[in-house]
């Protein structure tokens, strides 16, 4: 793999000396002809930019400017001026025969003269009167990350964006403001370039990012209508611009992964002396049993047998230029990153492209493409084994050779360790090949004879497939040496079509200016994908590519074959108007029909408004000079939520395998939800209400946003009690509201004349979700923890208040009624029933002391900051998020690594004994539930809390080094990721990451404790740590 | 060049028109992978349904929690080493209660609503989609069937599951009305058995499908158990209230009276049905799907996919058939010793798919009771034999391990020998439970001059006990190595049989029943006395020795009649169900029609947890009226929108 790697930054910097080469050989032999033009370059608030660089791009000569951003330069008349600094966009002047040249560098983040993108057409943010949140790509960067979405963790207010996975190539959990869908999804849209794009938001290439801007409220995007209710995440990626000459851009990284913190298990005789607490395992004589495997004399760590030092890599070259009349731009990439349990893994290379052209005065035609394919391998491998595997049992026989599976006293386990992955290349393998490709196409005529009107067609045709596979020889990953080998296969491909007809009008007269919009849209996916499995194949060789070979059994099992189709339909207007910078005005009305809910439900109308105040723009303020921007701004709309899966309004008829004798076989039928032909939309309501303000001499800016969203007819799944003969239904019951608080702030800290610069940003969300009713007007559904008054995150349980620490605690808390059959040092739960009049309780603890706890955190938030002297930056990313609840099923009972009897590896816990009654954990071998202590369910959860570091980088632009090779920036940077956890209770017991990586109800022992909406940390792969070294090129 | 421009222009206008129209398709909806209920009126859907039918009792029979219902708490079973509060609580002997949360009998109530819908569904839609009424009537049957195990367990249930009483539902319905214990036997399981002996054929449709003597058993069986509801001899509480009346005006003798009818017709018109010429071939793994079986949850390890489970590893959920591991005991852990010089451990019995082995869970026990009293007679009477595996062999060689190995008295033990006996009777000399020179490492002894090592039948204990060798797993594609002794069991669960009949019919007669000769293949004179005979009879026939591991050819039927006693009561009866049924998961319901549940069960020996533990305790339990009923699932309440006092009045009394 490192080989691999190694060639691939090569291979850039093979292209870096070849393009290097072919500029600088026009350098060489430029002459030092030309004006020698005086110029001097500022920032959007008239501050002089030190050090800015300044190139002819014709002679490629270069200079910076000086402390007060002043520079001199020769250049002919019509030569090609361009201007960059580290952190804002480059400019491009034409050198006219100006006596001084003043060029405006604006910040990649600017708040002002800053186009924002908002659906459908582009605002400066000025005039912006809905809750857009923005992020320019190089900002975005700062934490080199495998994705957009790891990348956008912290960086935004109102998006928080969760870990569900920690394996290579994992994406995130997005959610835009909190959660306020039962069972649709709460995923917002992401577009891409204008066009939905249903794909994973791994495909989409990070370099190749521009801008990202995020519709917050309803009146931002009621413009997407039904598909926008979660919120819309604009991506707008590089395009070559009019007349502009060929610009390179080259970045690579190649960097380390270690794991962050091996899982807690206990070592060999913290192991022996659970068991021998449990007392479960005890020979005859109360020494401890051993399995045929295990030895006292053994202190082994599985955890450092398999764990493997992990790499990743990005390398990624484009080149973007304008042509008289047209543009394009093009360029591709490649990440890879191999995890650090060997055999995981994660590639992929992605290609974009994009022309613009215009054919005549009033038509323009343009295409973009993006293209990506992913090769993920490695799922096969789980921690499970690893984790729980004895500590003194080793897999080693006594000649040395490899064991592959190990006996304790009751259990035998198969051994993963690195060595035995090794040993099995090719014969144990489970892979995914995605390939995926994301087309756009438009034309737009400008109406001739009415300045300003366009009538713009845009057409998105996009296909995604994905292949998977796995292979198990015989006897692998089995205690039976001769277990048949399986293999199995799955093809998804999806397909998607949509076509936009659009008509604009832009005009502007006097102080009016006007934008109007009005569109209609069908869009069509259609999914579908097949899986089969064999057993028996007859040859490794054969792997997964031919199950008709398998000699025992094939299996396509009805349940593992998916086909949907879903369309949606919509006609749109949209109005803006702004009247002298100061007052604006935004309108939209959209109807859409969606073909996933009831024939006589499927159309609904939805309106939004929007207003804004630029206060600092009118006359009185002129005098408040601290004040250098100021703009109130207030929103209303409604959106809907249509996201429930194809066919829910016509029910499910389940099946179930049976055979009739041992070969006679046959599928049996029964409805398993019902058919609701009154299927409808789920709708949500949202005011916003913001302030976006620049003080101090532009020094600091900041938004503040309040908004409330109530969301009505959620569409539910209700699960059915037992008794109506079917599991459930899809229904538009019950109500939610999420209300809360953003803010951000950007401000410079310190500025020197010596050319320090310290830059800090600050964004926080308190975000506040409750269910305000349920189906029926019920309070509660218990089965799927539900509450009114609640957030949807909840936790529906009992409460750990302690332990029964002595037999006189017993006695005097009444443990033999509350918990008959109880022990001393067992988990004491609240009781909230009844007591006599002895003070006794009248009942043993019941489903009736369950608690509805609240999962969600109080704020969460981000933080960034940079520093830069010269050529040196050095910045930092941090996340925090106070409050709520982190399930760590490591802790739990479902994880089956807590079982406290000794029966397999335990996590290292401090536990009862007689001789330490004030543990946190409860007595070994105590009164049992299933295989876990009574109430341990209590056990896995933790403070949510926490502050902990994402990124640290330090960079350094050697440009100047270059400038006779005519390379603007160059700039060098190492990166820490994930650095540590400044604060955290998990993490101060567990050592772990506090980050959640896995849904409810994965990467457990036992899958059915928790929602799957509730993001938990099981024993998913390991967080790691990252140390990368990166170069960007731009030329 | 203006030319060029107003055709691009028009280009660009008709290719708008052109996206402007067609997809007018976009909205409709037609799925392709999955079925719409509609579906289900269609004929291959009504087959479908039945289908679904046998498919469902995987999900009870089987399934190790539901079981553990069924025997933990009777005289059979208690709780074992390694048990769980699912086992304890069943106990009652202090180990937490049982209520809506920790009674596993939501097992049958999770299933049995949704195959009864099903039923209903299959019986609405049948002959409309030209089904015939032959194939309609096993829906009534499996409803009549579902609602049985309901009403028996938790008392009166809803007949009406939203759509009106025994209606296909199509309404989503979060509420539920009980009907009382008369209601559902005279609404629903009396009237569809009666339509399922009057409609299925004699012989089965497929492998294992019903017919009119399946039928004519279960009607039987209903008679008899709502006879003793309405009899009540005890006084027990049932729930909703209903008078112990019935809605027909008969009383509980005319349905005693129609039980035994009901079951000798069947004896005397067996159709394809008999008993097996001996308990063991009844039993054996090679002889499954026997004409004894009237009624299994099948299962096959020829595919996968169709048995439902995976055939090499099980985690112990249903349709898994895993019941047997819960009351099979850590035998692996078993030592020999390599050397013969010194004791150096080595394990001699290894976990293999092998009858009688399979995978361990320690969970429940049978009690000492039940090896010493039920089975008294080890040596004529072959269902003990037939039931336990009690002597484990060595089979280290299907490891790889090279032999021989030394055990008790450092003698040699080569495969196929026996490692650990639970002896039949109390020895006479003193056995050595030291394990200070010979390790057994699981506490077993050893006598003077014997290899292996030996447990004596009052040793008996919660974590060292005989195995179920007759429900254990059995499989023919081990090859030369252990198998695949972590999977379920890939044979089918034997849900009813033949010689129940006999039974049926004997506790009818004893209840007061008039009887008459019985004509036929199994003609006897019509008796409680009679009918146990023609069973006794057939377990005094031997063929082979499951403990001997050899053929065992003898036929002490004429010893076994000897000793039955001319009069038989129903604790007789009783004690010969459990030797003809142990383990099987008919007990719990036995014990609770019969009402002899506190009679027989309050109070049980074993011995403890520990290895080397051979001191038998007695244990009391304490069996309070509510328990003759189950708790209604806490799930059924949670999900159900309906007031707390409703869901308080919907919950039977006491929990």
């Amino acid at each position: 793999m490192r080989k691999f790697t190694l060639r691939n930054v090569s291979v850039s910097g093979i292209l870096l000396v070849i393009a290097v080469s072919l500029f600088s050989s026009s350098s060489l032999f430029a002459q030092d002809t030309g004006d020698l033009v005086h110029g001097k370059v500022v920032d959007s608030g008239g501050n002089a930019v030190s050090g800015a660089s300044v190139l002819n791009v014709k002679s490629g000569k270069g200079v910076s400017a000086d402390q007060d951003g002043n520079f001199s330069i020769r250049a002919v008349k019509g030569q090609t001026l361009q201007i960059s600094f580290v952190g804002y966009q480059p400019a491009r002047v034409v050198y006219k025969g100006q006596a001084n040249l003043a060029v405006t560098l604006f910040r990649e983040n600017a708040i002002l003269g800053d186009v924002v993108v908002i659906g459908y057409g582009t605002q400066r943010k000025e005039a912006v009167t809905g809750s857009v949140a923005s992020i320019g790509g190089n900002n975005l960067r700062q934490v080199p990350a495998p994705n957009i979405s790891a990348a956008l963790q912290g960086r935004l207010p109102g998006v928080a964006i969760s870990q569900t996975s920690s394996q290579p190539g994992a994406t995130t959990q997005i959610r835009i403001r909190g959660t306020r869908s039962l069972t649709a999804t709460n995923d917002p849209l992401v577009v891409l370039d204008g066009i939905p794009f249903p794909g994973n938001i791994a495909d989409i290439d990070m370099n190749n990012v521009k801008s990202l801007d995020v519709l917050k409220d309803a009146s931002a995007t009621a413009i997407y209508g039904s598909r926008g209710a979660n919120g819309v995440i604009l991506v707008t990626t590089y395009k070559g611009s009019s007349g502009q000459e060929p610009q390179i851009s080259i970045n690579g990284y190649y960097g380390v992964n270690k794991v962050f913190s091996p899982f807690p298990m206990m070592n060999g005789p913290q192991f022996a002396a659970l068991r021998k607490a449990a007392g479960m395992y005890l020979q005859q004589g109360g020494n401890i049993q051993l399995g045929a495997d295990e030895s006292l004399s053994n202190n082994f760590d599985w955890q450092k047998a398999l764990y493997r030092t992990g790499n990743v890599t990005n390398e990624d070259i484009s080149v973007s230029a304008g042509t008289k009349r047209g543009s394009y731009s093009y360029g591709g990439s490649y990440y890879e990153n191999d995890g650090v349990i060997p055999t995981q893994s994660y590639r992929r290379l992605s290609l974009h492209g994009a022309v613009d052209q215009r054919v005549s005065k009033y038509i323009r035609l343009g295409f973009t493409t993006f293209n990506s394919y992913s090769y993920t391998q490695g799922s096969q491998v789980g921690l499970y084994n690893t984790l729980s595997n004895s500590p003194l049992a080793t897999p080693y026989k006594a000649d040395g050779s490899i064991k592959y599976v190990i006996a304790m006293p009751l259990d035998q386990q198969w051994v993963s360790t690195k060595k035995v992955l090794d040993s099995l290349k090719d014969t144990y393998l489970s892979q995914q090949k995605g390939y995926a490709t994301y087309n756009s196409v438009y034309g737009e005529v400008q109406i001739p004879h009415v300045p300003g009107l366009a009538y713009r067609v845009n057409l998105g045709l996009n296909l995604y497939q994905i292949n998977k596979g796995s292979y198990t020889a015989v006897g692998v990953n089995s205690t039976n040496p001769a277990a048949p080998s399986t293999a199995s296969s799955g093809d998804s491909t999806g397909t998607d079509w949509t076509v936009e007809n659009l008509l604009t009008y832009d005009h502007s007269f006097g102080k009016h200016q006007i934008n109007a919009l009005a569109l209609y849209s069908t869009e069509q996916t259609q999914i579908s994908s097949t899986n089969i499995s064999g057993i028996g194949i007859p040859a490794d060789a054969l792997q997964y590519y031919n199950i008709g070979t398998a000699s025992q059994e094939i299996d396509v099992l009805p349940g593992n074959q998916y086909y949907s189709e879903r369309g949606l339909k919509s006609w749109m207007g949209r109005v803006m108007y702004t009247y002298d910078n100061r007052y604006m005005i935004s309108g939209t009305v959209r109807s859409d029909g969606a073909s996933v809910l009831a024939s006589a439900h499927q159309w609904h109308t939805y309106p939004a408004v929007s207003a804004g105040w630029n206060v600092g723009n009118e006359s009185f303020m002129r005098g408040v000079t601290f004040v250098n921007f100021l703009k109130l701004r207030v929103g209303y709309g409604e959106t809907s939520n249509q996201a429930v899966a194809p066919y829910s309004t016509l029910g499910v008829l389940s099946t179930n395998p049976y055979n009739f004798g041992p070969s006679n076989y046959a599928t049996g039928y029964y409805v398993s939800q019902l058919p609701n032909p009154q299927l409808s939309w789920e709708y949500s309501k949202t005011w916003n209400y913001g302030v976006d303000f620049t003080v101090l001499k532009n020094r600091l800016s900041g938004t503040v946003e309040y908004y409330i969203t109530k969301t009505n007819g959620l569409l539910q799944g209700v699960t059915l009690p037992p008794t109506s003969g079917v599991n459930s239904y899809v229904a538009n019951v019950g109500n939610t509201q999420n209300k809360g608080i953003e803010f951000s702030l950007d401000g410079t800290i310190l500025k020197t004349r010596s050319g320090i610069t310290w830059d800090l940003g600050v964004n926080m969300s308190f975000n506040r979700n409750k269910i305000t009713k349920l189906a029926s007007g019920v309070t509660a559904d218990q089965t799927n923890w539900w509450f009114v008054g609640h957030p949807i995150n909840v936790i529906y349980d009992y409460k750990k208040t302690g332990l029964w620490k002595t037999s006189a605690d017993s006695a005097a808390g009444y443990e033999n009624i509350l918990q008959p059959g109880g022990n001393v040092g067992e988990i004491k739960v609240l009781y909230t029933g009844a007591k006599g009049s002895n003070g006794a309780p009248t009942r043993a603890i019941g489903p009736d002391d369950r608690q509805v706890m609240n999962a969600d955190p109080d704020f969460i938030g981000g933080f960034n900051t940079r520093l830069s002297y010269k050529g040196f930056d050095l910045s930092a990313v941090g996340i925090f998020q106070s409050g709520g609840i982190l399930i760590s099923t490591v802790y739990g009972p479902s994880g089956y690594l807590n079982l406290m009897t000794g029966r397999r590896n335990n996590v290292k816990v401090d536990y009862w004994t007689p001789t330490n009654i004030n543990a946190k954990y409860p007595k070994p071998g105590g009164q049992m539930s299933g295989d876990n202590p009574q109430y341990a369910s209590t056990l896995g959860y933790f403070s949510g809390s926490y502050l902990k570091m994402r990124t640290i980088t330090l960079g350094y632009n050697f440009a100047k080094w270059l400038k006779q090779f005519g390379i603007p920036q160059a700039r060098l940077y190492v990166t820490v990721q994930n650095p540590f956890v400044v604060f955290s209770p998990y993490h101060k017991e567990s050592g772990l990451d506090p980050e959640t990586n896995s849904y409810g109800d994965q990467y457990q022992a036992v899958t059915t404790q928790y929602q799957h909406r509730l993001l938990t940390q099981g024993f998913n792969a390991p967080a790691t740590r990252s140390y990368l070294v990166g170069l960007n090129v731009n030329f | 060049m203006k030319r060029i421009l107003f055709n691009k222009t028009l280009f660009g206008m008709a290719l708008a028109v052109l996206f402007l129209g067609g997809c007018k398709k976009v909205l409709q909806e037609q799925p392709r992978a999955t079925y719409s209920p509609d579906f289900f009126t269609t004929q291959t859907g009504v087959v479908g349904g039945l289908t679904e039918m046998y498919a469902h009792l995987r999900y009870i029979y089987g399934q190790g929690y539901y079981y553990n219902t069924c025997e933990v708490g009777t005289d059979e079973s208690t709780y074992g080493q390694s048990a769980d509060q699912n086992f304890l609580v069943m106990d009652m002997t202090g180990q937490g209660v049982i209520n809506s949360n920790t009674s596993r009998s939501d097992v049958i109530w999770n299933v049995c609503f949704t195959n009864i819908n099903t039923a209903s569904g299959v019986i609405q839609y049948g002959s409309k989609a030209g089904v015939s009424a032959a194939l309609i009537s096993e829906a009534n049957f499996f409803r009549a069937f579902d609602y049985f195990l309901l009403v028996q367990t938790f008392g009166g249930v809803p007949l009406d599951l939203g759509a009106g009483v025994l209606q296909f539902n199509t309404k989503p319905t979060p509420t539920s009305v009980r009907n009382t214990v008369p209601d559902v036997y005279t609404k629903c399981i009396f009237p569809d058995l009666q339509t399922a002996v009057s409609n299925l054929p004699v012989t089965a449709r497929l492998t294992g499908t019903v017919t009119q003597p399946v039928a004519k058993l279960f009607l039987a069986k209903a008679y008899l158990t709502y006879a003793w509801w309405l009899k009540n001899p005890n006084n027990i509480p049932t729930f909703p209230d209903a008078a112990r009346t019935d809605p027909a005006g008969h009383d509980a003798s005319y349905y005693f009276q129609q039980a035994y009818s009901t079951a000798v017709d069947a004896i005397e018109n067996p159709g394809p049905y008999g008993l097996q010429p001996t308990y063991y071939d009844l039993h054996v793994g090679s002889n499954d799907r026997n004409n004894e079986c009237m009624l299994y949850a099948d299962h096959t390890q020829s595919s996968q996919q169709y048995n439902g489970a995976s055939l090499t590893f099980s985690n112990g959920a249903a349709p898994d058939n895993f019941s047997y591991w819960m009351q099979n005991w850590n035998y692996p852990v078993m030592t020999s010793s390599s050397t013969n010089g010194s004791w150096k451990n080595v394990s001699s019995v290894q976990r293999a798919s092998l009858q009688g082995y399979g995978r361990p869970f320690i969970r429940m026990a049978p009690t000492i009771g039940a090896i010493t009293n039920t089975f008294a007679d080890k040596t004529n009477d072959s269902r003990y034999d037939g039931t336990f595996q009690t002597v484990y062999r060595a089979d280290y060689n299907l490891a790889g391990i090279a032999g021989p190995v030394y055990n008790a008295n450092f003698m040699p033990v080569n495969p196929g020998e026996a490692v650990l006996s639970f002896l039949n009777d109390e020895p006479v000399g003193t056995i050595d439970y030291s394990n200070s020179v010979y390790k057994s490492s699981v506490g077993a002894g050893v006598l003077p001059g014997r290899a292996d090592f030996v447990i004596n039948p009052q040793g008996i204990s919660r974590i060292v006990f005989p195995g179920l060798w007759k429900i254990s797993n059995y499989r023919t594609d081990n090859g030369t190595g252990l198998g695949n002794p972590n999977s379920a069991s890939t044979r089918p669960w034997n849900i009813a049989k033949f010689s129940e009949l006999f039974f049926i019919a004997a506790e009818a007669a004893i209840e007061g029943a008039p009887t008459s000769a019985v004509t036929g293949n199994y003609a006897n004179d019509g008796t409680a006395y009679g009918l146990i005979n023609v069973i006794r009879a057939r377990a005094g026939k031997w063929k082979w020795s499951v403990a001997a591991n050899a053929a065992q050819v003898a036929d002490h039927s004429a010893d076994m009649i000897a000793a039955t006693p001319v009069t038989i009561d129903i604790d007789y009866l009783l004690a010969e169900r459990s030797r003809e049924y142990y383990g099987e998961g008919y007990r719990w319901y036995d014990l609770i029609r019969t009402q002899e549940w506190t009679n027989l069960s309050t109070t049980y020996q074993i011995c403890g947890k520990t290895y080397g533990d051979h001191t038998p305790a007695t244990y009391t339990r304490t069996i309070t009226p509510n328990l003759w009923l189950r708790p209604i699932p806490q799930g059924q309440l949670d999900a159900m929108q309906v007031s707390a006092s409703v869901k308080a009045a919907y919950q039977n009394p006491g929990y």
